[in-house]
């Protein structure tokens, strides 16, 4: 039976004795257990044992604490701080491995720590931020949840009128198909037409929503007239220099009638929000079709709430249920939908909060530029390993050197040193290294922080207005300092100064299991970084070059093509006369982003009652899109110019083969409940979206619309050139719009420009992290060499070859970062794993990629200690032997 | 009138030593608190309280007698002094001033 236990915990006792002023402490120990043994009477032993201790922690106040100066006398501390620059300046090689180390440690965690700051401090300017929800549609597909952030247009009003917790409701429309996007500007009154991008709908509700701050006009007024828009302050800026353009009116896309007017001047919207948009065009009494408003059926709006203060989102999102049920379900059977019922049951909500959506947004398809809270978790890792890597070089030198203090330590003790002064003599040193450390760290990252911001493409700054930052910065030296310092300086006080005066230390290889220990983590850190960066360039390099079912090179997109109207077929004649230019296309339809995108379902003919139907996409092209981009026919013909039924005709992709259950699919009809096509042809699949996405079902039909895009092929050695012709024959088409034009393999790149961004910031600091552990392992190595001349050179003497003295040096080391490829291996494989599970199409991880790596980590290991082998075994033997 | 700085939780403790009469010490006004006011605070809170009335001149203290319930440790005896009674004396004053100017209230007191 376990013995109650009636005695007051020990190590509160003593703490309180130690602590405490001795004036005070038998009033204050006396009334803590006469407490003490009164709770031991009511019964619970544990509960009066906890207590004494919560006593004994709450009397620790200033007026109870004795006066511990005793140690940190003047005197001593300029005294110390004298000796640790002595030791600084009396071993250069050291101090300079010590300090640059941790100063690059310390820059790499600062420029980290800026990057974290920042993606954390997205939304958070909005006022209400707290009460700001983005709606978000959940479907449960057999377990796999899509998320979709688009409603129909009077999803939102229900929610305002319905619903007594929301107290604001708004909506916006970013869909290209309506005109939002990109659009041919000018100002009334001028000819010259402008491209600009970040055009959407918005509600006047949505302004109020997020309150977004206004230069002129009224945040409640500004969207409110029919015909209105908002524009930043940036394009105010850019097209009425110095005077308030409230009033005026601005044409898009050469419209004269529906010319917009002004109502407003936002701010622009800061970098830290989850939206840029420059132009806010209202709402009011717009409807994209007739009873488009009033239409359950098509999904385009964006949907924000502001729920009124204390409601609870979880249970508004149960609620919400009920808009299914009335609404969404009575549209679907109006339809001629038949088992919608089940389907609704699989049907939910989610209030995302504001300040999730950057970070947080994960499978949440929104054509919006996020963050990543996963990218965040592996920066800050990142960060600390590398001050962790610095650190221990530091506790390393310090033990490893610790022979030369030995003596130092003894004689010190023989004097009357005590312990607690040597411990403090050795922090005081660590700290000033930190100082130091952190002196050089701070202007080291200020050097680096302009390229640091392209690569992470951020305008980040140090927050030196901040009124934390300064002592943060203080703060944080003292910590790494003692940190840094504690394990070397309890080691080095330790030494007892008999043995070290008669000269029995073993030099240096005592702790040399910590020693090897941490030179293990500094290279497991290091390897998986640098497995990481490969992984990643790799997964680069297929994304770039993976087959796309069409071909990325050579291809010319010219935008803005809708000013030309109905100029544009005799515009596309013009081209096709050019002898580069091998066929070009008119549509708005291309695999990259920023062109059109539609949501459709279908089924194949006469089983709209019986069968679910797929969703996919509708591209419209015209007879040489597919040539033009190159895609290929499995099965079928392409549109033919001379056949007129073609109008009716569809060519789909092998998914939506697969998916309608189409064994021979062509002279098979397919429709979409308001139109019917004759499938003429099977198209290979190709990557419409991002490679992180699967190839969905997609088919084409002609279109008769103008477009503002045309793809042209073309076979030149001679791009500028080529472009030249095009800009001539441009300027005699479109005189007032200037030519605007990409290329396909660019635009395909830009939807991996945050993949790169990452591999190049990957890249950075793993490189960093290698530094920083070499330096230590330079350190070390030349420590050893250092240690063992007197043992080699004899061995010279005795015969020993140069080669036998360096394999003896390295062999050591080698094991070491032998051992930590074993633990970096699987450790390394397993992160990138995850990561690259990312990726609907993704590369598997080979072997050589771990031999590559560790090859490197070797190699780079050899180069270090080889420098200090070479150098002690090629030293003549006589200049360390004759030293005593 | 010289302003007298005494605490609300100062003026309580003070009244507790008062009341004790001599026997006040720690654990016994940390308890007196409990049952008489239904204050329940940390035996630390009234070592402070009492440092500080004692740095102001308003109690006094001397050691008991070792007592074999403390582990044999003296208690230290806390008594208010002229100053101490001066200064209760003086906030009851100014409240008892300011209860008789509300309307209403005034039958329901019974000061002194």
């Amino acid at each position: 039976m376990k013995k109650t236990n009636n005695h007051p915990p020990k190590w509160a006792d003593k703490f309180l004795e130690w602590y405490c002023k001795p004036e005070l402490l038998e009033e204050i120990q006396g009334d803590i257990y006469e407490l003490f043994y009164n709770r031991i009477e009511e019964g619970d032993s544990k509960e009066a044992r906890r207590r004494f201790a919560w006593d004994v922690l709450r009397s620790l106040r200033l007026s109870t604490i004795k006066n511990f100066n005793l140690k940190l006398s003047p005197i001593m501390l300029r005294s110390n701080v004298k000796i640790a620059f002595r030791h600084l300046l009396k071993q250069k090689q050291y101090s300079f491995i010590k300090i640059g180390g941790f100063a690059l440690g310390i820059a790499a965690c600062l420029l980290i720590s800026l990057f974290i700051r920042d993606e954390l401090s997205y939304d958070l300017q909005y006022p209400d931020v707290d009460r700001i929800y983005r709606v978000i549609g959940q479907f449960n597909d057999d377990g796999k949840i899509e998320k979709g952030v688009h409603f129909p247009a009077p999803f939102g009003d229900v929610l305002e009128s319905d619903y007594p917790e929301v107290e604001l409701s708004g909506r916006f429309n970013s869909s290209e198909l309506f005109g939002a996007g990109a659009n041919e500007l000018r100002v009334e009154g001028e000819m010259q037409n402008f491209h600009e991008d970040g055009f959407v709908f918005a509600d006047q509700e949505f302004m109020e929503l997020l309150d977004i701050p206004m230069v002129y006009g009224d945040v409640k007024h500004a969207l409110a007239q029919p015909h209105s828009i908002v524009i930043s302050k940036s394009k105010a800026d850019k097209y009425f220099p110095n005077e308030n353009p409230v009033g005026k009116h601005l044409i898009l896309n050469n419209d004269e009638e529906n010319a917009y007017k002004i109502g407003g001047v936002m701010e622009d919207f800061p970098a830290t929000s989850h939206l840029h948009f420059d132009f806010l065009m209202t709402m009011t009494q717009v409807e994209f079709w007739p009873g488009e408003q009033t239409f359950w059926q098509a999904n385009n709006y964006h949907t924000y709430i502001k729920v009124r203060p204390g409601v609870d989102a979880a249970q508004l999102e149960k609620k919400m249920l009920a808009i299914i049920d009335d609404y969404i379900i009575p549209s679907e059977i109006e339809a001629g939908s038949t088992n919608i019922e089940e389907n609704a049951r699989k049907a939910s909500f989610y209030l995302q909060p504001l300040r999730d959506i950057h970070l947080r947004s994960e499978g949440i398809f929104d054509r919006l530029n996020h963050g990543d809270i996963r990218f965040v978790w592996l920066f800050g890792a990142i960060a600390i390993f590398i001050l962790l890597i610095a650190c221990i070089n530091f506790i390393n030198l310090s033990t490893a050197k610790s022979a030369n203090r030995a003596k130092e330590v003894g004689l010190r003790k023989v004097l009357g040193s005590v312990r607690g002064h040597l411990v403090n003599q050795f922090l005081i040193e660590s700290v000033l290294f930190s100082l130091f450390s952190f002196i050089i760290g701070v202007l080291l990252a200020g050097l680096v922080l302009p390229f640091f911001n392209q690569l992470a493409d951020k305008s980040l700054s140090f927050p030196w207005h901040e009124w934390w930052f300064v002592p943060l910065l203080l703060v944080s030296t003292l910590v790494v300092g003692l940190f840094a310092g504690l394990y070397p300086s309890f080691y080095l006080s330790a030494f007892r100064p008999i043995d070290v005066l008669k000269g029995d230390l073993s030099r240096g290889s005592k702790s040399s299991g910590m020693r090897n220990a941490l030179v293990v983590f500094q290279f497991t850190t290091s390897i998986i970084l640098i497995i990481g960066t490969f992984i990643i360039y790799r997964q680069m390099d297929f994304i770039l070059n993976k087959k796309l079912g069409y071909e990325k090179e050579q291809v010319l997109i010219l935008g803005g093509a809708n000013t030309l109207a109905e100029k544009e077929s005799t515009f596309k004649q013009a081209l096709l006369q050019l002898p580069q230019v091998k066929s070009a296309s008119l549509s708005d339809f291309l695999p990259i982003p920023g062109t059109k995108r539609n949501g459709n379902v279908f089924w194949r003919e006469g089983k709209t009652k019986e069968e679910d139907p797929i969703s996919g996409q509708i591209w419209q092209v015209d007879h040489d899109y597919l040539k033009t981009m190159g895609m290929n026919i499995v099965e079928g013909r392409d549109f033919s110019v001379d056949l007129a039924l073609d109008s009716q005709a569809v060519i789909i992709n092998q998914d939506m083969a697969k998916r309608l259950a189409l064994d021979e699919p062509i002279g098979k009809r397919i429709t979409n409940s308001s139109n019917v096509w004759e499938i003429i042809g099977v198209v290979e699949d190709f990557h419409s979206e991002s490679i992180r996405d699967d190839i969905r079902p997609l088919c084409m039909v002609i279109g008769n619309n103008t477009t503002s895009h045309i793809a042209v092929k073309v076979n030149t050695t001679d791009m500028p050139g080529l472009i030249k012709s095009v800009e001539g024959i441009w300027d005699r088409f479109s005189p007032n719009q200037n030519i605007r034009y990409t290329f396909l393999d660019e635009s395909f790149a830009t939807m991996y420009a945050d993949v790169q961004r990452m591999g190049r910031i990957f890249t950075s600091f793993a490189i960093l992290a290698i530094i920083v552990a070499c330096l230590g392992l330079f350190g070390l190595s030349a420590f050893m060499a250092e240690q063992r001349s007197k043992e080699i050179s004899i061995r010279k003497v005795l015969g020993a070859s140069v080669k036998s003295i360096i394999r003896l040096l390295t062999q050591s080391f080698l094991t070491l970062v032998l051992i930590s490829l074993l633990i970096a291996i699987p450790l390394a494989w397993y992160v990138m794993q995850k990561w690259l599970e990312d990726f609907a199409y993704h590369i598997t991880i080979s072997w050589d990629v771990f031999v590559l790596a560790g090859l490197i980590a070797i190699v780079i290991a050899l180069a270090t200690i080889s420098f200090q082998a070479i150098r002690t075994a090629t030293a003549n033997p006589v200049e360390a032997l004759r030293k005593e | 009138m010289e302003r007298i700085y005494l605490g609300e939780f100062e003026e309580l403790v003070l009244l507790v030593v008062a009341a004790l009469q001599g026997e006040a010490y720690g654990v016994g006004v940390m308890e007196a608190l409990e049952k008489q006011a239904n204050r329940s605070v940390n035996i630390s809170a009234v070592h402070a309280a009492l440092r500080r009335l004692e740095a102001k001149g308003f109690v006094q203290s001397e050691w008991s007698e070792a007592t074999a319930e403390r582990g044999g440790r003296r208690k230290r005896l806390f008594s208010i002094t002229q100053e101490g009674s001066l200064a209760l004396a003086q906030v009851r004053d100014v409240r008892f001033n300011l209860w008789k100017q509300i309307p209403g209230f005034t039958s329901n007191l019974s000061f002194s």
